[in-house]
């Protein structure tokens, strides 16, 4: 932390960064464009005041912004990200952004808005008329190897609609400053959500640079966006549904998804999800097929349609291409403009621009030779300004009002103000580069700071969480709520358990206690004639000890870690029905369960244990707090419930059951797990009468640990559920009646002499199994009823050759 | 000739469908050579959605949409056409190597279509090797692959035993046998590696009963043959399963670049689990 604080920050060249900066590009060697410096060696428009701020920081405080930046960008990744921990993001963001000032940036512009024009055009003929490879303006060979170039597109888009809606563009500057491009992206032109994170981070971390900075604002560019897609709809144009259409949590670019979705507040979908009919696509809901009007297509084109496209995609929407075809779906951007984006029509766009649209192209392609010209990014220890090469990915919309009109003029188009930036060579992948940078593009004036939640523009209408709700998030939410009851209750019994391990051989009821709940974890067995036999008893402190810890490790699939990767996979594909708050402490979960291993000592993993519910009780109480009671939260409920029943159930059988006769000590174990002990301490002292403990788990409805109360809840949920009305859809209620009807109808009497008489223990077992039969049930019917089991398409002829 | 074409495709399945997308190219398309009357088309159990368009090479492509349970399908189409003789062979032709450059350097879409790899035809040294037994260096083209289509006939064996829809071409060459469509691609695949233009030809042959004995009803098949492209004069159709031009008694449903283009009916459905194909074609002439 060497660099003094400069005293005067209005003196631009004068300052250390950029002083210090000018002598790494080596004065004199004129004729090699930089970003930040102009070829006289002084400061371009715009950085200047952007310099001062970060220069008056010192070391210190751009230290400090790094690591708040940094902070965000990992909670970020966290609340959005879905992958495993293994491919988090490890970029940085760099706190100085590229300025690229008026003059620059209007060059830019216009280039881009007639590419975008240009490739409409080009689009218009290849997949239509055909004139141009008759013409020799193409290269009809290579194009037609091209497994881009999908033959079944040929006159698929409707006419008066244009194919590309959006349009993403990778450029470099040269090192004549020169703007040159490096790629198309049309099929699925990622990077608007990184190049939007990116700003509203550095607004965060930097408010004071931000606020009154003259540059432009990006959140009016994706509302514009919102509104041409709106504007394409064919139907219900005053409220048509839009979604996106996402591959799913296995692709790389599924944080963007997420990310995006949630920011045009659209809902995220797989193919799975959808379905065609009457030319129309439609989402598999709680309440039935929801028509959708528009689909933000983030698949690749090939996969899209298993009728008519690639046949092997599991991916894509059968008779989407028909539907496209029939003008009952809108795709942004349309099938089959993957060919566009082929390296193979660099060579043809000059001549192919003069042709179509009658004008010189204006942004030429780089080549081989082409040099990136440098800009400047902040070392690791933000102390220096190092110069460095950069990509920027441009982003091109089409305007609402020609959305749906074949027109094809330049006003037709606006660019983002912005995009994103990453460090690397010309044409190196975004996703694997190390630091990334926001992109000011300056204004004349400063610009009104706009909100970064949109406006709100016309009427809203608040069904998105109804029964409009797909039955793939409601089936995931359900499981999430089992697994979640599923986690906690080993995490209560592993805590016992190493409890009374901790006190082995120190008294004798311990020692029995150990051994039935080693039982009631299903890690030893009671007798080898036993069908899970292969279990040897366990025998000595070691044994039990090994035993215990093992269930920190991933052997068993009971153990804690792979229940929690249950958890997980479905927590994931319903993330965005989940609040960023609940989300977190998702991911201290994982952080915690990540540190689990069998080398714990018992005391650690006690308490490991006691963490794990702490945080399970606060995720699914930020849950209970910020989720919108809909039905989603409704199946999540009743997944709850019902595995906490289920799992009282068995507990208090396996009491029943204990060898060690009359077995009060498990008891106190069964009021312990269930969180218990206190309310029945309050109420009977410390005297532990096995009916009085009974009364409490099983009838007390006012107790949330007792079977009445999980009955009555459940009940209540289902009642609330789509359909419930409905007579036909009541095989879960039947099950549920069964099991109330089981639970009133016992004979209190009876059970009180539980402790004296094999009579009242009998018909305690008899109940429990009244019990335990219908809501064992209750899952399966459950899912019958609500969660569409749709079987995956499947060809009627495989195409597909041997080879 | 005057011809009644009836074509039924029929599927039976062993569990319910409840949702069918399909496309089926069973009506024939018009060519220089070829008048179609209106076509009657039944389709059970009826589509909820039923479009008919063109695709990229010209056939006429029925798209359909079975919404409801079903447990079997039923595509039956009838065309009345009209065939015509071919055009008389030209006397001579260029050398086919003139004519293999002349294609490599056309632009033109429609050539190039058929010139290049395609989902069951790839072009390979030894399609090449097996071409040019016939296409020896300087040979006219048309006579060149006249004898082409006299050697698959002579040479190979037909054999609906040996090949199914996924046999790849190197066993059909290898082993010398199969039906009508492997080898048309076999005899595409040849003509592509040296360079040449082929098409896959989709459609219907006459047949005779034997003589004294009445036609049975169904008991006709589908056929498949390929035309190559001979420039200035035209597409030459040759049927190498019967070592014969395909011309009046070949009536014509579709052409492609392969099988894969113009399978009479492909789907994507939910359900169904095992299913039984039937297939009846009726090739009728008509007295004038």
């Amino acid at each position: 932390m060497t660099a003094p604080v400069s005293p005067s920050l209005l003196a631009p060249v004068a300052n250390g960064l950029v002083e210090d900066y000018l002598n790494q590009l080596g004065k004199g060697q004129p004729g090699t464009f930089d970003a930040m410096i102009d070829g006289q060696g002084q400061l371009r428009p715009g950085w200047q005041s952007l310099l001062g701020s970060l220069e008056g920081l010192g070391p210190e405080g751009r230290w400090q912004q790094h690591e708040e930046i940094q902070r965000l960008l990992t909670e970020n990744g966290v609340i959005f990200n879905m992958h495993d921990e293994t491919q988090g993001r490890s970029w940085r963001l760099d706190p100085l952004p590229w300025v690229i000032d008026q003059a620059q940036w209007q060059v830019l512009e216009a280039g881009l808005t007639q590419r975008s024009r240009l490739l409409t055009a080009l689009y218009n003929d290849i997949y239509g008329s055909r004139t141009l490879f008759e013409a020799g303006l193409l290269p009809t060979q290579a194009l037609l190897a091209s497994p881009h170039f999908l033959l079944p597109c040929h006159r698929s888009l409707p006419n008066d609609r244009s194919p590309i809606n959006f349009h993403g563009v990778d450029v470099i500057q040269d090192t004549q400053g020169k703007w040159r491009v490096m790629t198309d992206r049309l099929q699925a032109p990622s990077g608007t959500g990184f190049a939007l994170e990116n700003r509203i981070l550095m607004a965060r971390a930097l408010p004071d640079m931000y606020r009154n900075a003259p540059l432009k604002r990006l959140a009016g560019f994706l509302d514009l966006h919102h509104r041409t897609l709106i504007a394409m709809a064919y139907q219900r144009r005053d409220n048509p549904t839009l979604i996106l259409l996402t591959p799913g949590p296995g692709s790389p670019r599924y944080f963007e998804h997420a990310y995006l979705a949630n920011y045009l507040n659209i809902a995220l979908v797989e193919g799975q999800d959808l379905v065609v009919r009457d030319t129309q696509v439609w989402l598999r809901t709680l309440g039935g097929l929801q028509p959708v009007d528009v689909v933000l297509r983030h698949c690749d084109d090939a996969y899209c349609d298993p009728l008519e496209l690639r046949g092997d995609s599991q991916l894509g929407i059968p008779g989407l291409l028909q539907a496209m075809r029939a003008g009952g779906v809108a795709l942004s951007n349309a099938l089959g403009v993957g060919i566009l984006e082929t390296p193979l029509l660099t060579d043809y766009l000059p001549a192919l621009c003069e042709h179509l649209l009658g004008e010189p192209l204006l942004l030429s392609n780089a080549d081989a030779t082409t040099q990136a010209a440098t800009a400047p990014i902040f070392d690791s220890h933000l102390q220096r300004l190092e110069p460095t090469t950069l990509n920027l990915r441009c982003f091109v919309t089409r305007t609402p009002a020609s959305a749906k009109a074949k027109s094809n003029a330049a006003s037709e188009y606006q660019v983002m103000p912005g995009g994103l930036a990453w460090v690397g060579e010309p044409g190196s992948p975004s996703l694997s580069s190390i630091i990334v940078k926001d992109v000011w593009v300056t204004a004349s004036s400063p610009q009104p700071h706009v909100s970064q939640l949109r406006q709100a523009r016309g009427p809203v209408v608040a069904t998105r969480d109804g029964t409009d709700l797909p039955s793939r998030v409601a089936e995931s939410l359900f499981w999430l709520g089992r697994y979640g009851e599923r986690l906690d209750t080993r995490a209560r019994l592993l805590r016992e358990a190493l409890l009374r391990l901790m006190e082995y051989d120190q008294d004798e009821i311990a020692d029995q206690l150990l051994d039935e709940l080693l039982l009631a974890l299903d890690i030893t067995t009671l007798d080898e004639d036993d069908e899970h036999r292969l279990k040897a008893p366990l025998i000595g402190f070691d044994q039990k000890r090994t035993a215990l810890l093992a269930q920190f490790d991933n052997a068993d699939p009971q153990a804690l870690q792979p229940l929690f990767a249950q958890l997980m996979r479905n927590a994931r594909s319903v993330r965005d029905h989940l609040g960023d708050d609940s989300w977190r402490v998702v991911h201290q979960l994982r952080q915690r369960i990540a540190t689990f291993n069998s080398s714990l000592g018992a005391s650690a993993a006690r308490r490991a244990c006691e963490g794990l519910s702490a945080q399970l009780a606060a995720f699914f109480g930020l849950c209970n707090e910020t989720m919108p009671h809909h039905f989603g939260w409704r199946f999540m409920d009743i997944g709850r419930f019902l595995d906490r029943v289920l799992g009282l159930l068995s507990l208090l059988k396996l009491t029943l059951n204990a060898p060690h006769s009359p077995g009060l000590a498990l008891w106190e174990v069964v009021l312990a797990t269930t969180d218990n002990f206190t309310a029945y301490r309050r109420r009977y002292r410390s005297e532990l009468h096995p009916a009085a403990i009974l009364d409490l788990l099983l009838f007390d409805e006012t107790n949330p640990r007792s079977v009445g109360y999980m009955l009555k809840r459940i009940e209540r949920q289902m009642d609330r559920l789509p359909g419930s009305t409905s007579p036909y859809r009541n095989a879960e209620r039947r099950l549920l009646i069964q099991a109330n009807a089981a639970l009133h109808l016992a004979d209190i009497d009876r059970l009180s002499h539980l402790a004296d008489t094999s009579e009242a223990q009998e018909a305690l077992e008899q109940l429990l199994d009244a019990l335990i039969q219908p809501l064992g049930a209750l899952s399966e019917a459950i899912s019958q009823s609500h969660f569409s089991h749709v079987e995956r398409p499947r060809q009627l002829v495989s195409m597909e050759l041997d080879a | 000739m005057n011809y009644t074409l009836r074509h039924t495709t029929r599927y039976h399945y062993s569990a319910p469908v409840t949702l069918c997308h399909s496309e089926a190219r069973v009506l024939p398309r018009k060519t220089p050579h070829q008048q179609c009357g209106a076509s009657e088309l039944q389709i059970s159990p009826a589509p909820q959605v039923q479009m008919e368009r063109r695709d990229v090479f010209g056939n006429r492509v029925l798209y359909f949409a079975m919404e409801e349970v079903h447990q079997t399908l039923d595509v039956t189409v009838i065309t009345p056409l009209n065939t015509q003789p071919l055009a008389v062979l030209p006397t001579s032709s260029p050398s086919w190597e003139q004519i293999a450059q002349q294609l490599s350097q056309d632009n033109s879409f429609d050539v190039q279509l058929y010139r290049l790899d395609s989902p069951f035809i790839r072009r390979n040294e030894e399609l090449a090797a097996f071409a040019r037994s016939c296409f020896t260096p300087g040979r006219p083209i048309v006579e060149a692959a006249l004898a082409l289509n006299e050697m698959i006939y002579s040479s190979f064996e037909y054999d609906p035993s040996f090949t199914t829809l996924a046999t790849p071409l190197s066993e059909v060459l290898a082993n010398r046998r199969g039906v009508c469509q492997d080898f048309a691609h076999l005899a595409i695949g040849a003509l592509r590696s040296v360079g040449l233009a082929a098409r896959y030809v989709s459609g219907y042959l006459e047949t005779q009963p034997p003589p004294g004995q009445p036609r049975l009803i169904g008991a006709d098949a589908s056929h498949a043959w390929l035309a190559t492209w001979i420039p200035e004069w035209g597409w030459l159709s040759l049927d190498p399963t019967n070592g014969t031009l395909a011309g009046e008694q070949h009536p014509v449903l579709a052409w492609g670049r392969d099988y894969a283009d113009v399978a009479p009916l492909k789907g994507v459905m939910n359900g169904g689990g095992e299913h039984r194909l039937e297939v009846e074609v009726d090739v009728m002439p008509l007295a004038v």
